[in-house]
């Protein structure tokens, strides 16, 4: 870090934003995308219904605290992880650095994510808002599924810290399944999975219903979200955990006490099948989902096997979690066996095919699973952040002056030969 | 409304988090942050020799010397008291929390040590309004450099007590952006009568700093002669006498010239 003051790390998502100084552990704030602002009821577009005097335009809020501004419009500047608007997006950042981080952006250099697929336009609007608006010394966008692939390092020798690797990241919207050789991401072979966390905190829920009598109505959301938080794992095999709860419940079922919010009366919850039914949705998804029935490990395998051949040996040996709701217990072991089997399947047959004349070499999988999960792509960001090489590739200020914001649109890799 | 608020929010989120934690006899966990604050400073929460109910807040400023002559130590020692430790070394101040003994009043001790910086800042300021009441107007003025080459100056009057920013703005259109909200800051007590009286000018140091050797201002007029002296030379440049031979219209008809 030298006489740097750390570097700012932005981690813009659909949902939530994570902001924080590079070399920490976990990112100091955690806020919703979402920017509350006041807009006229005028005829016009966008831009003229938003014209305002004097130090309006210094009248908003982001975060939780847009959600409690009242008369104000809230809006999310990012729709699937691409920024829309990008007006209501340099104002969020703008307090995004001054109000939260607490940061003179002259004084930081500036890693911010971008979701794969971003558009090389859009990486200039990024530029232009940070050198014009905010006057950064330096500015690195970093794709959001190499960082998660540089976080898991963290758990890994260094042979094991490659830019190759296929990332699954799990939140609460939607799951992503992207693989990326060399750091470079392979943008044709993106598949996303419409089962994620929320999918599990309501499939517990509808369990809940048809069960429990003692939840209050508009407490059901909550109760399911802790419960799944707590309590659910994923099993290696459904029927054999039915059969190990029904012979011994006593240690299997769990209890939840939770409090009414209105009466403030304790109520009491039975935990049990939902505890490892909850995650296996990702295996069984037509338990939730009539419309989408293929399971993540196969998911998974016909990504890898749609990627260039060279790389699908990296690929197979190097799949890395990311996301709050890949961090269930086992996650990462029922993932690697399911997967492992297709491919050993695959290889079996075709040597049964060739007659014995070809054995091929078996094929090794490797699920990566390590605790900074949850943030991975902030954690990535901010572990390559404050590498002294990251100060190197970051484009700096007088480049942007010289050659203008087409210098962001290409963003080096780096960080493999730490 | 974005008001820049004088607490740090990450320390107060961060403490508030580890005293419920520790209310709610959950494991206590290891804590490294390292988060930075305006005007270059650096704030460092860890545990003390890896005992995890222990946390350690420092900052670090570079100019906390400056500080120092104005009481910073007296006014830390009031109000956080027996919770200041030794400093943690490349810091200058530390905050010991123990969240084996939590008081009742833990929320007031976060709120406290968020001001952290405020109250590293306080001193000077209370030092100077105190001489201003006592009428005590010979005392030399403050000198604090809050960032590289930019400065802060604090003078007891009469009836007031002066306080001098000076700003570099090194890009020129920051310069007139400058002027145009120095001029509205001038403006505010006209909205609000309680405001502060704010004056400002550029080039010229205001008078309460006649006698100091202000490096920056000097700088900003050169940077002013040498653009108007450019004007001057640029304005001698002979112009190109050939007229264009051929103009066309928006339509791209020609006419020919008959003079």
């Amino acid at each position: 870090m030298g006489d740097h003051l750390p570097a700012c790390v932005i981690d813009v998502g659909t949902g939530y934003t994570k902001l924080g100084f590079a070399g920490n552990k976990e990112p100091q704030f955690i806020i919703p995308s979402a920017i509350a602002i006041k807009e006229t009821a005028k005829v016009g577009d966008q831009s003229t219904r938003r014209m305002t005097k004097a130090v309006e335009d210094l009248d908003f809020f982001i975060g939780d605290e847009a959600f409690e501004a009242t008369g104000y419009s809230v809006k999310y500047p990012v729709r699937h992880g691409l920024v829309e608007d990008w007006d209501l997006m340099e104002r969020y950042i703008e307090q995004c650095i001054f109000k939260y981080l607490r940061a003179e952006p002259e004084d930081h250099h500036f890693l911010i994510t971008e979701p794969p697929l971003n558009t090389p336009e859009n990486r200039e609007y990024l530029a232009e808002i940070m050198f014009e608006s905010f006057n950064v010394p330096g500015l690195y966008i970093a794709v959001q599924a190499v960082l998660a692939l540089a976080a898991s390092w963290k758990s890994r020798t260094s042979a094991g810290r490659t830019f190759t690797g296929i990332v699954v990241d799990s939140g609460d919207g939607v799951t992503h399944i992207v693989p990326v050789a060399e750091g470079y991401v392979i943008g044709s072979c993106i598949k996303h999975i419409p089962i994620a966390g929320r999918n599990i905190t309501s499939f517990i829920q509808s369990l809940l219903r048809e069960r429990e009598v003692g939840i209050p109505p508009e407490q059901s959301l909550e109760t399911a979200k802790a419960i799944k938080e707590r309590y659910s794992y994923i099993c290696p095999d459904i029927a054999k955990e039915f059969g190990k709860y029904d012979s011994d419940p006593a240690k299997w079922m769990k209890k939840y006490t939770g409090v009414n919010a209105i009466t403030k009366n304790p109520f009491d919850v039975d935990v049990g099948y939902e505890r490892f039914l909850g995650p296996e949705i990702f295996f069984h998804p037509e338990f939730s989902n009539a419309d989408f029935t293929v399971p993540l490990n196969e998911m998974v395998d016909e990504v890898i096997q749609s990627c260039p051949i060279d790389v699908r040996r990296g690929l197979y040996g190097n799949i890395v979690l990311s996301g709050g709701s890949t961090m269930f217990r086992d996650f990462g072991r029922r993932l690697q066996r399911d997967i492992k089997r297709s491919v050993d399947a695959r290889l079996k047959l075709s040597t049964m095919l060739s007659e014995g004349r070809i054995t091929p070499k078996p094929i090794d999988v490797q699920v990566i699973s390590h605790n900074m999960q949850r943030y991975a792509v902030w954690f990535g960001g901010s572990m390559l952040g404050s590498t002294p090489e990251f100060y190197q590739v970051c484009h700096s200020k007088q480049d942007y002056m010289e050659y203008g914001p087409s210098i962001c649109r290409h963003n080096p890799v780096f960080g493999t030969m730490t | 409304m974005i008001l820049l608020e004088i607490n740090n929010r990450i320390i107060e989120e961060t403490l508030t988090v580890k005293y419920k934690n520790a209310l709610a006899r959950l494991k206590p966990e290891s804590i490294d942050v390292t988060v930075a604050d305006f005007d270059g400073v650096l704030f460092h929460i860890t545990n003390v020799n890896g005992d995890k109910t222990k946390v350690r807040v420092s900052i670090s400023l570079k100019f906390y010397k400056q500080l120092e002559e104005h009481g910073a130590d007296e006014l830390l020692k009031r109000v956080y008291g027996p919770l200041l430790t030794e400093p943690e070394t490349g810091y200058n101040v530390s905050i010991l929390l123990d969240l084996e003994n939590i008081s009742d009043d833990w929320e007031d001790v976060v709120k406290k040590v968020g001001l952290l910086k405020r109250n590293c800042f306080a001193s000077v300021f209370e030092r100077y309004f105190r001489l201003q009441e006592d009428g005590d107007v010979s005392h030399k003025r403050a000198v604090i450099n809050y960032r590289q080459d930019e400065t802060l100056y604090v003078e007891a009057q009469e009836d007031r007590v002066t306080v001098v920013f000076s700003t570099v703005f090194r890009h020129e259109d920051d310069m007139v952006i400058g002027k145009v909200f120095m001029q509205e800051l001038k403006e505010g007590r006209r909205a609000s009568h309680t405001a502060p009286q704010v004056l400002f000018s550029h080039k010229e140091p205001p008078l309460e700093l006649v006698d100091t050797d202000a490096r920056v201002y000097v700088h900003s007029r050169m940077r002013a002669k040498a653009g108007e002296l450019l004007k001057v030379l640029n304005r001698a440049r002979p112009q190109s006498t050939t007229r264009p031979t051929e103009r066309k219209t928006i339509s791209g008809r020609t006419f020919v010239r008959r003079d």
